[in-house]
């Protein structure tokens, strides 16, 4: 009977359980996680910290779901080392468990501003449901709020300030929200989305430092150039940092991530990783990427699940990711990556409708659809293909694409 | 990928404010491929969607730039 052990009970790591159960009945399998609730949709809470969703449908897993299937279940239990000579995962409360096979699905943490108080009261990081059980007590309290991270992650503070009637000041680094992937006229739909909600962008701005009253809690961001904005309410989302620090110093291979092929396999026997933790290779760009969306780490936990209980490369991942926006009355996908890219192309309909492809060696490897999301699906069919169409820019930013248009693939 | 529903059946999806801590939610970005292009579709003739290939069943409530409610047509 083979065991498995899975660290982390997000999407990821569920999701390989799930298959694992399925592909492998006679097997013995563990789930940890150093959070107090089995799976919840973290692609919900945001809605809960807005006051709009209550907490019930947000969760996934009941404990029951793991006892139906004969899964270890271990809420509330940290991680803090793994033997991979010993087959051995070690605990915080110094319980050791064995494996025969190893999931990493430890996702990140958001990253802390690294300024003066930066962990005071009122200011808050968005992960878990705690953190958005948090949000939703301080926003409804709250009169002026600030935020940073000018960044997929950043906008939803920016919608818990509009839903919430908080007064909010948008600290943005560059010119523009998410300058990796938009231009200036994309982005600017987004910032009067904001506005629309009560959120100001401040651009060329960000935080040196935070005020505090007597009993620690924050009354004022200060911009770099000495601003002072008032503020009972902070949100800060600069980034990620993995949960790797518990692996220590194994021989893991690792480049801002776990690095992974696309079976999910690291470069130790036995030992996987799945969800926004790895640096995976991707089969449609033809070099390591990140994703960081839920059907992404769902995905690679299923094709972990798959290949783990297989004992072979059974299955490989290849994924065109997306995220959604769903805060403003237009809608926002970014798909692919975006960010990557050496060519791009892009065009505005209306007010409300923009559209950016990027495009690397002649290809489509991502872009952003604001306003009119119908063209999705096609060019996401182009990436799988793998076309090289480039050079059709024009018929790629017709209102309504038409891939007939297209001159037919050269035959290799 | 998807799980689908074999029946032909026609849904609407109803606009709503609030949701009922009972009902089954789901974020747009759960929806696959084909889900999500129907409906997008939906939303901007009619709301009508045909349930076959897609993994829509009523009752769920869809999140979007509003609450959608799935209903039976
Ligand atoms: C506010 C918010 C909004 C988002 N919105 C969207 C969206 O609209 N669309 C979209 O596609 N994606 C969205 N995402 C991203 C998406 O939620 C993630 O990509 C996805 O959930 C990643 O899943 P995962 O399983 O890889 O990691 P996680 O969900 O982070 O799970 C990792 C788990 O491992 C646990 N863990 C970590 N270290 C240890 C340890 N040492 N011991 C035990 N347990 C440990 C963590 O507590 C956590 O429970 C959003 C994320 C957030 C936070």
């Amino acid at each position: 009977m083979t065991e498995y052990v899975i660290i982390g009970d997000g999407i990821s790591g569920s999701s390989a359980a799930e298959t694992l159960r399925e592909e492998d009945p006679e097997s013995s399998i563990t789930v940890i996680t150093d959070e107090g609730e089995a799976l919840y949709n973290r692609i919900l809470i945001k809605e809960h910290a807005k006051g709009k969703l209550p907490e019930a449908p947000i969760s996934i897993h009941e404990e029951d779901w793991y006892a139906e299937r004969d899964i270890e279940l271990s809420l509330n239990t940290h991680v803090t080392g793994v033997d991979t000579d010993e087959k051995v995962v070690h605990t915080h409360e110094g319980d050791e468990i064995g494996y025969d096979k190893l999931l990493i699905a430890t996702g990140g943490t958001p990253t802390q501003l690294p300024v003066d108080d930066s962990d005071a009261e009122g200011i808050h990081h968005f992960w878990t449901f705690q953190d958005a059980r948090k949000i939703r007590e301080s926003a409804e309290a709250a009169e002026k709020g600030v935020i940073v991270g000018a960044g997929l992650l950043g906008i939803d503070f920016a919608a818990v300030c509009g839903a919430q009637g908080v007064e909010g000041k948008y600290l943005m680094r560059g010119d523009r929200w998410w300058r990796y992937a938009l231009s200036g006229e994309g982005a600017e739909i987004m910032h009067e989305g904001m506005r629309e909600v009560g959120v100001e962008p401040v651009f060329d701005s960000g935080v040196d430092r935070f005020e505090t009253d007597d009993d620690g809690k924050v009354v004022a961001a200060i911009g770099p150039d000495g601003e002072r904005y008032e503020c009972d309410f902070a949100g800060v989302a600069i980034g990620l940092t993995f949960n790797t620090e518990y692996l220590g110093d194994i021989d893991l291979e690792q480049d801002n991530g776990i690095l992974v092929d696309q079976y999910m396999q690291t470069n130790l026997e036995d030992v996987y990783a799945a969800g926004d933790i790895t640096r995976f290779y991707d089969v449609l760009l033809g070099e390591q990427a990140q994703n960081g969306s839920w059907g992404s780490a769902k995905e690679q936990g299923r094709i972990a699940g798959v290949n783990m209980a297989a004992d072979d490369e059974a299955e490989e991942f290849e994924w065109v990711s997306s995220y959604s926006i769903t805060h403003f009355d237009f809608p926002f996908l970014s798909f692919g990556h975006p960010t990557l890219g050496d060519e791009h192309a892009e065009r505005k309909y209306s007010d409300t409708e923009w559209r950016r492809i990027a495009f690397k060696d002649g290809k489509v490897v991502g872009g952003v659809l604001i306003g009119d999301l119908s063209p999705q699906s096609k060019l996401k069919q182009l990436m799988r293909e793998q076309r090289d169409v480039a050079d059709q820019k024009e018929v790629l930013l017709e209102e309504t694409v038409d891939l007939d248009d297209l001159a037919p693939p050269q035959e290799q | 990928m998807a799980t689908t529903t074999s029946t032909g059946r026609s849904l609407t999806l109803r606009r709503v404010d609030s949701v009922a801590p009972d009902a089954t939610v789901r974020h747009i970005d759960q929806l696959d491929d084909r889900t999500l292009e129907r409906f997008y579709a939906a939303l901007e003739g009619g709301c009508q969607l045909t349930a076959t290939g897609t993994d829509l069943v009523p009752g769920t409530v869809v999140v979007a730039t509003d609450y959608y409610r799935v209903e039976a047509a």
